[in-house]
């Protein structure tokens, strides 16, 4: 039978809000899964961002030569003793932990990301993993047995303050003289001298073979001058700790100062 | 009885050492085995010899790669204690159930370990009173003397770690009437029956007593070897009373065996042999306006500094802040497939999982020219710091074993030292002394070309070098240095042929100092590592001039030799020492680089072998083909 015409339209219409609201269902269904997926996307991803800001505001790396006390220093900041003793290490430690000394302060204690990187030089590879998320470098320096150790101290020391994201980012760097304890121990202003002098030779020499790439123009201090740490872009300060009995308030101060509540 | 074990994490910290055995341990062998061997990818080793001025210990390990704990045992050397391996398993299996990552005492523990050394120790005695009563047995029936083959086993192990050059010179007297003993019971004996009786029972002393019996059969050349080391040092002593009478006692050996060696002239046709064969003219003053004098061929390729593309696209990602990606990622994937494990459980790699993958991984290495013995040891490596080891669950063992020789690579090939030369020319410059460099290196392998090529770099900094030419053997050779001497424009020291090269070297360096030069290259003959005369003549050389630096010579192209030339090289340089001054190779110039494409497993085997860095690099005949080791390059083109 043939239909009227308003009838036509009115079963087209019903027809279109029928398919209207089918495709309005489907449309409601497809937005609530669309919404689900993004919120939890939004989620994941900020809490991953989250993460990583967390990590890149405070990592301190603890570098130096193999024996300078850098495990000790590493035990001592995190559980105030150095339990057993060390021996030479074959792999970093890591750990994200709140400065022992800390512990017993009331309000918001926030955790440090430390990291102690092997000093031995088969392992220098390493330092450079951990070298983008730094925020902070503690090298150490054994005031002990300084003079026999000097030109691979200061090499290493050069190699670090040379590296090309240390320059980029203006890394802060805190040189400890450790093992203050022992009565032949060097002072901190000898060994700044002494280090100063042996980078200034180094700085010839290098040249020529440093990894850095020279184009970035990273000449350590400033030309036709004797080198000072005070010429370094980035921050470096000298200090005196020894780790094994514990006093390292210098240290700790840096650390805190470079990581923000 | 053991002297100490000790319980510590890879990271250093020690957790745990036993109280009872309290005796402080002289020098420190934990930290030597850790440099020394662990760190040096030899931890597939038996065991580690560790000399301290008043004790000899032997430290054996084992590793926990789970929890990455190390445990290891001291003891002196003298006992041959049978029971350390399993002590230390049992010791591995309690400690692991009761670790816990942030607990750092484990007092508790030392009455586990009590009763476990007890066990061991009583199982230790039960096992010799039965290897004694059989013994007993064959001692009945007469078949050999077990307290003379026993005492022959001793002297065998002690002679065969002599020729290992680790006691070198210092026990040289005394062992000398030992080793005349020992030889004629040894020869009454027969390798094969001292061996037998030894052989039942536990594997670790099996490999203790093979290495004796080796030592044995090894013993019957040795002795000569050893005769002769006992003549070379009377030589030695003589030398150092008197300077010049003991120089001309040694100066004639060589002499002697030379001229019994004289070579005939050979005689072509009919025509009358020439008297002298040696048309050099000493006063040549045409021949300097002939050489034409080197124009500047630019920058040796030493002074190219490594181009590390990845550097300037990591700058970027750092700026914004979220190149971190590598990392955290990472972790998120671990954590995840931590999670992951821990509902689908997946077990520890095993020996068996991993020989499939290590052995296509030593077949890879070896077709990229590495010896086959440094891929065996480097494998078995590996395998010692993955056995044990949970897998993620979504990674297979090949990339797991890949990643673990990659770091393994890059340890090795990473320098222990440094390597700048130009600081240690400063400071011998400061000192007032000419830096001294000896090239050494078997027949061939490009000794002189190298040496201009290093001329030519360190003129380039402004040192100024003289040659010195101590290769008085091999025709030609010292006219080639003076044609380089000349092109470059430095000052040489010849003395012609046949000369002792030992005296030119001298009177060479004398001369550098007086005439104020920086650094002296002395250029040396080529010589088979089995050539016990001519090395015994280069060591006398090396004894005599003190040089700071002794490079070893070798090409890419060396396959399985590099082995056995570099560790002839170091033994004869350590046996022939003046005692309390022991030069061994301090650094390796590996040539004829640019002939090899990606086969460039010489470099690791030699670096290996040696423990010196590699210095430099000869890529090409000119004077600039003279580079650096780019290690990350080798390790992508030994791996790919």
């Amino acid at each position: 039978m043939e239909m009227t015409g308003e009838e036509a339209i009115d079963l087209q219409l019903q027809q279109q809000q029928f398919w209207w609201q089918k495709h309005d269902e489907q449309q409601v269904a497809l937005y609530a899964t669309l919404g689900v997926f993004l919120v939890t996307l939004f989620v994941v991803f900020s809490v991953y961002l989250a993460a990583i800001r967390r990590k890149k505001s405070d990592t301190i790396l603890i570098v130096g030569l193999s024996g300078s006390g850098k495990t000790v220093l590493y035990y001592q900041l995190r559980d105030g003793s150095t339990h057993e003793g060390t021996v030479t290490s074959m792999q970093p430690n890591e750990d994200r932990f709140v400065l022992h000394s800390e512990l017993e302060k009331k309000g918001k204690l926030r955790a440090v990301h430390v990291v102690d990187v092997p000093g031995h030089a088969r392992l220098r590879p390493k330092l450079d993993e951990f070298l983008r998320q730094a925020q902070g470098i503690i090298f150490m320096v054994d005031a002990l047995d300084f003079m026999p150790n000097i030109r691979p101290t200061a090499e290493y020391l050069f190699e670090v303050l040379s590296k090309p994201l240390v320059v980029k980012k203006k890394i802060p760097v805190l040189l400890v003289c450790n093992k203050m304890d022992k009565v032949t121990a060097h002072s901190m202003d000898f060994i700044r001298k002494q280090l100063e002098k042996e980078i200034d030779k180094l700085r010839t020499t290098q040249s020529s073979i440093s990894e850095a790439d020279l184009s970035s123009g990273v000449f350590l201090g400033t030309q036709g001058e004797a080198f000072k740490f005070t010429q370094c872009t980035n921050k470096l300060t000298v200090v005196e700790s020894s780790a094994l009995t514990g006093k390292i308030s210098e240290v700790e101060q840096f650390i805190r100062s470079y990581v923000k509540p | 009885m053991l002297e100490q074990l000790l319980i510590f994490t890879r990271g250093g910290l020690v957790l745990w050492t036993c109280r009872e055995l309290g005796n402080a341990l002289k020098g420190s062998p934990i930290d030597a085995l850790i440099r020394s061997c662990l760190l040096e990818e030899r931890a597939g080793d038996e065991a580690f010899q560790y000399d301290a001025p008043g004790a000899a210990y032997t430290l054996k390990w084992t590793f926990h790669n789970e929890c990455g704990l190390v445990f290891v045992a001291v003891y002196q050397r003298i006992l041959h204690l049978l029971y350390v391996d399993e002590l230390l398993n049992m010791v591995k299996r309690e400690f692991s159930g009761v670790y816990n990552p942030k607990r750092t005492s484990y007092y508790d523990f030392d009455d586990t370990f009590r009763q476990l050394s007890k066990a061991a120790e009583a199982r230790a005695d039960e096992f010799r009173r039965t290897k004694q009563a059989m013994l007993a047995d064959t001692r009945k029936k007469g078949i050999d003397p077990k307290s003379k083959s026993d005492k022959a086993q001793k002297k065998g192990s002690k002679s065969s770690k002599k020729t290992n050059g680790k006691e070198a010179g210092k026990d040289g007297d005394s062992d000398e009437d030992d080793e005349g003993n020992g030889n004629s019971v040894r020869s009454a004996n027969g390798k094969v029956g001292g061996g037998s009786s030894h052989d039942s029972g536990v594997t670790r002393k099996v490999s203790v007593e093979n290495n004796g019996g080796s030592g044995n059969s090894s013993d019957e050349a040795a002795g000569k070897k050893a005769s002769e080391i006992a003549f070379n040092v009377d030589k030695l002593q003589k030398l150092r009373k008197g300077a010049k009478k003991g120089s001309s006692v040694v100066v004639k050996a060589p002499k002697e065996e030379l001229g019994k060696k004289v070579k005939k002239n050979r005689v072509w046709g009919e025509a009358a042999p020439p008297s002298k064969l040696d048309f050099t003219d000493p006063s040549d003053e045409q021949g300097e306006a002939k050489v034409a004098i080197l124009e500047n061929r630019g920058k040796s390729l030493m002074d190219n500094e490594e181009e590390e593309k990845f550097s300037e696209s990591e700058f970027e990602e750092d700026a914004d802040g979220e190149g971190n990606n590598g990392k955290p990622a990472a972790k998120k994937m671990g954590w995840f497939s931590s999670i992951f494990q821990s509902v689908a459980g997946k077990s520890a790699l095993e020996k068996t999982d991993l020989e499939p993958s290590l052995k296509a991984l030593k077949e890879r290495l070896m077709t990229k020219n590495v010896a086959e013995e440094i891929a065996e040891k480097l494998c078995e490596s590996v395998a010692v710091s993955l056995i044990g080891k949970k897998l993620g669950s979504f990674t297979r063992v090949a990339s797991t074993v890949q990643a673990a020789m990659e770091d393994a690579l890059l340890r090795i090939l990473t320098p222990k030292r440094s390597i700048d030369i130009l600081r240690d020319v400063q400071s011998a410059k400061e000192q007032g002394r000419p830096y001294v460099i000896v090239f050494v290196g078997v027949n061939g392998v490009g000794k002189s070309t190298n040496l201009a090529k290093v001329a030519y770099w360190l003129l380039q900094h402004e040192v100024s070098v003289m040659m010195a030419a101590c290769d008085t053997f091999r025709s030609g050779a010292v006219e080639q240095l003076r044609t380089h001497a000349r092109r470059l424009q430095i000052p040489i020291f010849e003395r012609g042929y046949e000369k002792d090269p030992a005296i030119v070297a001298k009177e060479a360096i004398r001369e550098a100092m007086q005439t104020k030069q920086d650094v002296v290259l002395v250029d040396t003959a080529g010589r088979m590592q089995d050539n016990e005369p001519l090395m015994r003549a280069l060591s006398k050389l090396i004894n005599l001039n003190k040089p700071d630096l002794v490079l070893f010579v070798g090409e890419a192209l060396v396959g399985n030799d590099a082995v056995d030339q570099l560790t002839k090289f170091n033994q004869k340089l350590a046996d022939l020492s003046a005692t309390g001054s022991q030069q061994l190779i301090d650094g390796i110039l590996l040539t004829k680089f640019d002939t090899i494409d990606d086969k460039v497993g010489a470099a690791l085997s030699m670096v290996y072998i040696s423990g010196a860095p590699v210095m430099f690099v000869g890529c090409g005949q000119t004077y600039t083909d003279l580079k650096k080791l780019n290690v990350k390059s080798i390790i992508k083109s030994l791996l790919k």
